[in-house]
């Protein structure tokens, strides 16, 4: 697909050891990785971490909200 | 805005050789050797964005490595040639000894120059970059084996949640290591110190830089933050324990160290 971008030539990922540190910087719980977006996502809060240039945003103030419902308001089941 | 950031970060270091006339190789030098990392180890430096600690830790555990690899050599008299070769094959695929470090900063230029003077001096190997803010820090509990900040804790607004969070990251036993500006209570240094610090910096901040207001401004903040004994509490606040300071030139910088236990 097309990435969006200041024009590096594909999102780079991110250092596989640093997923074993790196936590969510608001709750401390761990993080997704989710490859097709190149993001950190904490389900639990419904947000994710961009990585640009492969250096993952871990600020709060850079996170999305991932548009899923919190789990305890979730009465989908998939 | 964009470029202007950019090249900051990249005067960044021109300007610290300048103002500092190279000394702050010398107590950066100094910190990693005051560390003594052994391979193995696991270094968090917080607010490192162009990587001088960094770097300075990789070489430090690479030849420490290569001394540990020629002892055992030394030991394998009596092996055979191929043994020998075996041997030394697979210590080799690993030059670092499993030492990693993870460099954390605030600023995305000042790690985009860390990543590209990495890439220029070939260091790839055991080195990562995050965008992290030392206030809430983005690591597990209990994870790293030293927490360094060098001359980037007196730009944190809540210096009492940088040092919570470096005691959290950091695993029992694990070294907290600060290099800072710090006061200079002789008063013959104190003055010279003054006169160079009003005088010349910010005359090289525009003359570098083109910036005269954010020198004077950064030597105004050095004036500003907490003398050693201050900050040493600070960091027993924190918890660490065996708390110490090492002042360097007189107390124009100073480190301060302390332990999870």
């Amino acid at each position: 697909g097309q990435e969006q971008g200041s024009g590096s030539a594909r999102p780079q990922p991110p250092e596989p050891s640093l997923l074993r540190f790196l936590v969510c910087p608001l709750s401390k719980r761990p993080l997704r990785y989710e490859e097709a977006t190149n993001e950190l996502i904490n389900e639990e809060l419904g947000i994710a971490y961009p990585i640009i240039d492969g250096i993952p945003n871990m600020v709060p103030e850079a996170a999305r909200r991932t548009h899923k419902q919190p789990p305890a308001e979730d009465s989908k089941q998939p | 805005v964009y470029q202007v950031f950019e090249s900051v970060a990249k005067k960044y270091d021109v300007m610290n050789d300048s103002m500092t006339l190279g000394i702050h190789r010398v107590w950066k030098d100094i910190l990693i050797h005051k560390m003594n990392p052994s391979p193995g180890t696991l270094l968090l430096d917080v607010a490192g964005g162009t990587g001088d600690i960094a770097f300075r830790f990789i070489n430090y555990v690479r030849s420490v490595r290569e001394q540990q690899l020629q002892r055992k050599l030394k030991h394998h008299q009596n092996l055979s040639w191929q043994e020998i070769f075996e041997s030394y094959q697979e210590d080799k695929s690993n030059s670092l000894g499993d030492s990693q470090v993870v460099v954390c900063d605030i600023n995305r230029e000042m790690l985009k120059v860390g990543k590209q003077k990495a890439q220029h001096l070939g260091y790839s190997e055991g080195l990562s970059w995050v965008l992290g803010n030392a206030e809430e820090l983005p690591f597990d509990d209990d994870k790293f084996d030293v927490y360094t900040i060098a001359f980037g804790i007196r730009n944190v607004t809540r210096i009492d949640l940088a040092l919570q969070e470096a005691y959290r990251v950091l695993k029992p036993g694990g070294r907290f290591l600060c290099l800072e500006f710090s006061r200079v209570s002789n008063p013959v240094i104190s003055r010279l110190y003054d006169l160079y610090s009003f005088q010349v910096i910010p005359v090289l901040g525009e003359v570098i830089a083109g910036d005269w207001k954010s020198y004077q401004y950064l030597v105004e903040s050095i004036r500003q933050f907490p003398p050693q004994e201050e900050l040493k509490a600070m960091i027993e606040d924190a918890g660490f324990f065996k708390v110490d300071y090492e002042n360097l030139n007189f107390g124009i910088v100073a480190i301060h160290s302390g332990f999870k236990l």
